[in-house]
């Protein structure tokens, strides 16, 4: 659970997409229809007149540099830029802390919960059992509201209603011992780990 | 029962694909081509030869773009640029709906993988048929759960019967929405006599 911002992610795909096939239809048709031809000859004749008239009309001075270059260039500096940003903004949105009140809300003052102390009972109490292979605890902010999140893999053929019914008990004893109910959001996954682990031995 | 808008945002989030790795195979491209053209205007500009095509050369290639032989050699990769850009169009217009059913529990949102609830019901039925594990097939949808059994040597188990243990044990998970059972006929093995 991250705070990687979805509809950037689709919209930046569905641009560069859209960009991609207009360029792939549109050499494609100038190949196969004659008058797409005739019209790409003439139009982009015209157009690099134009652009070399304006790249001469842009010269800086008496050097060999015009503005129209060194401007396109800075175009193109500019969305490399924001694309990396784009990058770089994937994923984040992790807490630190679980519970943090405010220094009037309990007698003892200001209590901040780290989330590696609630990781820590939660994924000691669930790497003692036997069908569950691997855990994860986290916090994330969702709608400024702090949100647990706990991911389990099991065993194959362990029942989810079990596991469910395990993590109940303990987000219960979680909330008796922090003294506060957090909106909590269990996970539960199926993956190469829980392929390739031995299935336990069952009596039947 | 009324749910927090933080808990039906986490529900929508986490059974739709992000498309993170989508994205960043797109913007990577983008950012490749983008340093390429560039590097060509830099280089035209400090009027050095093109690390493959000067900008001016790459204007005249395209205006006479239509009279470049072979035509093959131009269309093939076209059409692998169209594609490529209906793939991504693809990507970001559909729901990329992740293959996960809620169990209903208050005050907390549970997900899980579809192949988690198919294994528990397979080792379910073996258990309480006797059938064996990995006779026993199961796979689970949005709306749909299918049932195989390979038959072997023991006595053959109803279908009623299977059905009923599916859907009793498929009714204590708690999912949202409706999930159908069906039971696919045995498929007979090869060389056995009917």
């Amino acid at each position: 659970m991250n705070d990687t911002n979805r509809f950037l992610n689709r919209a930046l795909l569905l641009l560069i997409g859209l960009m991609l096939l207009g360029m792939g239809a549109g050499i494609i048709t100038v190949f196969v229809s004659p008058a797409a031809a005739r019209w790409w000859s003439t139009a982009s004749a015209s157009a690099q007149s134009w652009v070399d008239d304006a790249i001469r009309r842009t010269m800086i001075g008496d050097s060999t540099l015009s503005w129209g270059s060194v401007g396109s260039l800075a175009a193109i500096v500019l969305l490399i830029v924001l694309l990396i940003i784009a990058l770089a903004r994937l994923g984040g949105g992790r807490a630190r802390s679980l519970v943090r009140t405010g220094g009037q809300d309990s007698p003892a003052g200001r209590i901040i919960i780290d989330t590696r102390f609630v990781s820590d009972a939660l994924r000691q109490s669930l790497d003692h059992r036997p069908e569950i292979l691997f855990s994860r605890v986290s916090v994330a902010h969702v709608r400024r509201e702090p949100m647990l999140h706990l991911s389990v893999t099991p065993r194959q053929n362990t029942s989810p209603r079990q596991i469910a019914d395990d993590v109940d008990h303990l987000l219960d004893n979680l909330a008796t011992l922090t003294g506060a109910e957090t909106p909590s959001y269990l996970s539960i996954h199926t993956g190469l780990r829980s392929k390739l682990a031995r299935d336990q031995r069952r009596i039947a | 029962m009324s749910m927090s808008s933080a808990f039906r945002r986490v529900i929508r989030r986490e059974t739709h694909s992000p498309r993170t790795a989508a994205m960043a195979v797109a913007v990577v491209l983008a950012i490749v081509v983008l340093a390429y053209i560039g590097t060509e205007i830099v280089l035209s500009l400090l009027s050095q030869p093109g690390l493959f095509v000067s900008p001016t050369a790459a204007g005249t290639w395209l205006t006479g773009l239509p009279d470049q032989q072979p035509a093959w050699a131009i269309i093939a990769p076209a059409a692998l640029l169209a594609l490529v850009g209906i793939g991504f169009i693809l990507l970001a217009l559909t729901p990329g709906r992740l293959p996960k059913h809620r169990i209903v529990r208050a005050g907390r949102v549970i997900l899980v993988d579809n192949a988690v609830i198919a294994s528990a019901l397979a080792q379910h039925l073996s258990d309480h048929t006797g059938i064996a594990r990995d006779r026993v097939t199961v796979g689970v949808s949005r709306r749909v759960v299918d049932v195989t059994v390979t038959p072997d040597a023991g006595v053959p188990v109803p279908d009623a019967r299977i059905r009923d243990l599916i859907v009793t044990e498929l009714d204590t998970y708690q999912l949202d929405g409706p999930v159908k059972t069906r039971v696919r006929p045995p498929q007979q093995r090869k060389g056995a006599s009917s």
